[in-house]
């Protein structure tokens, strides 16, 4: 066994990463049912306990990941999924009912681009359906593609401490800069399309998007810690 | 920051940063909490905004339809038919377009404000407009006849 083989060191290494593992396994299954979006708030639970289990062994003086790599990671996780899952329903199910009252539907109450003409996007004679606001289906394939799905592999990467985790995770993030900068200007570019006629203009879509910030809040983070705790 | 106090800061964090790592933490676990949350409560909320459960899911569908192309004969057809027409299709350009924009480089639309449970006034509104035309019509067809 390595613990008598190799000394207190060795035995300390394997407590610690059996005690992440065991806090990664009930973070993990949170987030699956976190990136639901519907189904979170039964897998919030089961990420706090996860959570709690990392902060105890933590407590315990075991070796395991600072707290706010944990955060940073599964929210960027959560951020992705939430953000390809309502993308991907405009794109592929957007005459499906769930879509048509969902999408649509949040569309009449905070975002215009979603309920103006919904459904009659057409490129030729192919229909392609969902958000018809200008820009917005550029938006969406070119991030779900570009941003989002590297982002989350970034952030799998930045839960097991690697270092490419962590520079894929800034450079993802600068990405993410990029996209709350661009996609704001072009709705207010196109502010009556977004805007005009809907229950909670504007300041309701800054309310119920300002918790998608995450990449200012995790780019000062990994622009400030000290990389040397990331392996190759 | 003396050395026993760099020995309590998170791995990674030196004491420069102490400060703001521990306020991204404090946002960082906000922003999540409030995430999952809103993604979870986003269908329930709408549809209860909307009218559920005096709608239905496809009532609900239905009406918003009928908003957005400001016509009473939009209806929300589950399932869409595969290769079906366009659901916009005659309502926003042509002869009887319905859909109220005022068209231009950036259009601007001029649908109803959807407010709370406004779908379920707008059905009944819509129930009571189509008894009346029915019993106008019913009583210049007896007029008639007469």
């Amino acid at each position: 066994m390595a613990s008598t083989t190799f000394g207190v060191y060795d035995a300390h290494q394997d407590n610690s990463k059996q005690a992440q593992w065991r806090a990664d396994k009930w973070m993990i299954a949170g987030t699956l049912l976190m990136g639901t979006g519907v189904l979170g708030i039964f897998g919030l639970p089961l990420f706090f306990y996860g959570l709690h289990l990392q902060i105890q062994a933590g407590k315990a003086g075991l070796s395991v990941r600072p707290l706010i790599v944990t955060l940073i990671g599964y929210l960027v996780i959560i951020d992705s999924s939430l953000n390809s899952l309502g993308w991907a329903m405009d794109l592929f199910a957007n005459h499906s009912l769930i879509n048509r009252v969902l999408t649509a539907g949040w569309g009449a109450v905070f975002d215009g681009g979603y309920f103006w003409h919904y459904n009659e996007l057409t490129v030729g004679p192919y229909a392609v359906g969902g958000a018809g606001a200008p820009g917005e289906k550029g938006w969406e394939i070119s991030l779900i593609l570009g941003c989002f799905c590297p982002r989350l592999a970034a952030a799998i990467g930045l839960l097991q401490m690697k270092r490419w985790g962590q520079q894929w995770l800034i450079v993802t993030c600068w990405m993410g800069v990029i996209v709350w900068i661009g996609y704001n200007l072009n709705m207010t570019f196109y502010a009556d399309v977004r805007y005009a006629n809907i229950t909670f203009p504007v300041w309701g879509w800054w309310i119920y998007d300002i918790f998608y910030i995450t990449p200012f809040l995790s780019l000062p983070y990994l622009h400030t810690v000290n990389r040397e705790i990331f392996t190759d | 920051m003396n050395k026993n106090e760099e020995k309590d800061l998170p791995l990674g964090t030196t004491g420069h940063f102490a400060n703001m790592h521990k306020w991204l933490q404090r946002a960082l676990f906000v922003c999540l909490v409030a995430l999952v949350l809103e993604a979870s409560f986003s269908l329930p909320g709408l549809l209860v905004w909307f009218g559920w459960p005096t709608l239905s899911m496809t009532e609900v569908c239905d009406e918003l339809m009928k908003v957005r192309w400001s016509d009473d004969n939009a209806e929300c057809l589950v399932p869409h038919p595969l290769y079906g027409a366009n659901e916009g299709e005659g309502r926003t350009t042509g002869p009887n377009a319905t859909a109220q924009d005022q068209w231009g480089i950036q259009p601007r639309p001029e649908y109803k404000r959807i407010g709370f449970r406004d779908l379920v006034k707008f059905r009944d509104d819509r129930l009571l407009r189509e008894a009346e035309a029915k019993a106008q019509a019913e009583l210049i067809y007896r007029t008639a006849g007469s």
